[in-house]
């Protein structure tokens, strides 16, 4: 099962990975459009990856009110629990 | 009657990344083509040869802009980002309406294409799949590309015609600008190395196959001994801009095109045909005013194929003759593909510039097929004042381009 911390460290390894996002940057209340400088396509793209790299389905078309870090942490936490 | 000048270019290819770097190499001789060892994995590929970038630091182009980027994308955003810089072309200038872009390649990112297709046709699922893919391999990524980097807002004319991409574009552009709809027009072409570029050849048995262990033999253009072409990487940008626009701004002028011509064969869908080269050379030169007797040098399309090579020598000696310097630098440095056009149009640049002409490396004998045009296996220190470059591509389009040096007085 896995936690929370997991969770957060993936999405960090992501972000500076594929997304070259400043290591500094990546806090759990960053928002990704206004603090980090993604843009709606770079917000699938980060599911896509996610969804390869932790092996679990994420559905895309409910992922609307996502915006800050903590948001893709609660997102994908309920997709795993969702498996 | 609006004349067009060259006010800034940048290239990459096997031969370096600058004008600067190219003219070396060309006068030092070297070759740009090297062994591919991962080609041997590749079953039923007979050609193990390359010319390719060297030295070039792609994540220097900023993510947002790198991120629907294949390699074929990002070469050309190096060698166009140089361009601008190099003509001092300002941000208002780039976001006129009157700043437009002509610009191609063959394909859209290989390796993308080859990356991504498999895959959803294994799983037939796109899940995994993520969304800069298809803009990666879409036809015209290049100029689509190039004009969201540089905030293009102008006519944007993607040329995608394989060899002749670049010298499509550089001839769309010169149009563009002379015809008045453009005042500044950025034109090239671009092509990424990948086994499909060699495999598309190699099956057509067009491809070099007996020089891997001396690589710098494989390409010999119109040579009796030659057996194909060597597939390439590179890119290159040039600044067109209208005459009165230029010297306003005190730009620099690399030299002027005076004339340029497009056509097709109608024929083979492959096989190039002498008289479709020989109209396209004709129409350019009735677009320049001028007659053959002209032309003090050319820089031929040539790529090492049998058939090209014939029928390019007998369409350049019914209009030449045998006296006019010819000489194909892909030797040097192999097809840049996409990006043949506009390197070539850089090499006669050079030509005009520095006086000099380069030789057709690895010429020894003429093949007896081949008609007895001139074909120069060394290097001339030679003030030329006109020179034209021709290209070729399959489906039988054809371009010839004609640069003039711009005289200041």
């Amino acid at each position: 099962m896995i936690s929370q911390d997991d969770i957060f460290n993936k999405i960090k390894d992501v972000l500076i990975e594929e997304f070259e996002v400043e290591p500094e940057a990546v806090k759990l209340d960053a928002n990704l459009f206004t603090d980090l400088e993604l843009d709606s396509l770079d917000a699938i793209d980060l599911m896509v990856t996610l969804d390869k790299e932790l092996e679990i389905e994420i559905k895309t078309e409910t992922m609307q009110d996502m915006r800050t870090i903590q948001d893709v942490c609660d997102f994908v936490a309920a997709s795993v629990k969702n498996e | 009657m609006r004349r067009v000048v060259i006010t800034g270019l940048g290239l990459n290819s096997p031969l370096g990344n600058s004008y600067d770097e190219l003219y070396e190499s060309l006068k030092s001789g070297k070759s740009g083509i090297e062994y591919v060892p991962e080609w041997e994995d590749i079953k039923d590929l007979g050609t193990k040869v390359a010319g390719r970038v060297k030295n070039l630091d792609l994540k220097s182009i900023p993510r947002k802009y790198r991120r629907s980027m294949g390699r074929v994308a990002q070469l050309a955003a190096i060698s166009t980002g140089d361009a601008i810089s190099d003509a001092n072309l300002t941000e208002d200038m780039l976001s006129s309406k009157r700043c437009g872009l002509a610009f191609g390649s063959t394909m859209g990112g290989n390796e993308t294409m080859f990356e991504y297709m498999p895959e959803v046709q294994a799983k037939m699922s796109f899940r995994g799949q993520n969304s800069m893919a298809f803009l990666k391999m879409m036809s015209h990524t290049v100029a689509a590309n190039l004009a969201q980097m540089f905030g293009i807002k102008g006519r944007n004319l993607p040329t995608c015609s394989a060899c002749t991409s670049s010298s499509q574009g550089i001839g769309a552009g010169y149009e563009s600008v002379k015809y008045g709809m453009s005042d500044i027009m950025i034109c090239g072409g671009s092509e990424e190395h990948h086994y499909l570029s060699a495999g598309v050849f190699d099956v057509m048995s067009a491809a070099s196959t007996k020089h891997a262990d001396q690589p710098h033999l494989s390409s010999k253009p119109f040579d009796e001994s030659r057996d194909g072409l060597v597939v390439s990487e590179g890119s290159g940008a040039i600044v067109l801009e209208e005459l009165e626009h230029a010297l306003a701004r005190g730009a620099k002028i690399y030299g002027e095109v005076i004339g340029y011509a497009t056509s097709c064969d109608g024929s083979h869908i492959t096989t190039p045909s002498k008289e479709g080269m020989l109209q396209v050379m004709e129409t350019s030169l009735e677009d320049a005013n001028l007659k053959a007797s002209d032309i003090e040098y050319i820089n031929a399309h040539a790529t090492a194929t049998m058939r090209g090579d014939i029928a390019e020598s007998h369409a350049t000696y019914s209009l030449f003759g045998s006296k006019i310097p010819v000489s194909s630098t892909k030797g040097h440095m192999g097809h840049l593909l996409g990006g043949c056009g506009v390197v070539e149009s850089i090499i006669c640049l050079i030509a005009l510039n520095k006086s000099f002409l380069p030789k057709t490396m690895n010429f020894e004998k003429l093949d007896k097929e081949c008609a007895s045009i001139n074909i120069i296996d060394k290097n001339i220190d030679k003030n030329v004042d006109i020179v034209m470059s021709n290209n070729f591509a399959f489906g039988g389009i054809n371009t010839s381009l004609i640069f003039k040096k711009y005289d200041f007085l």
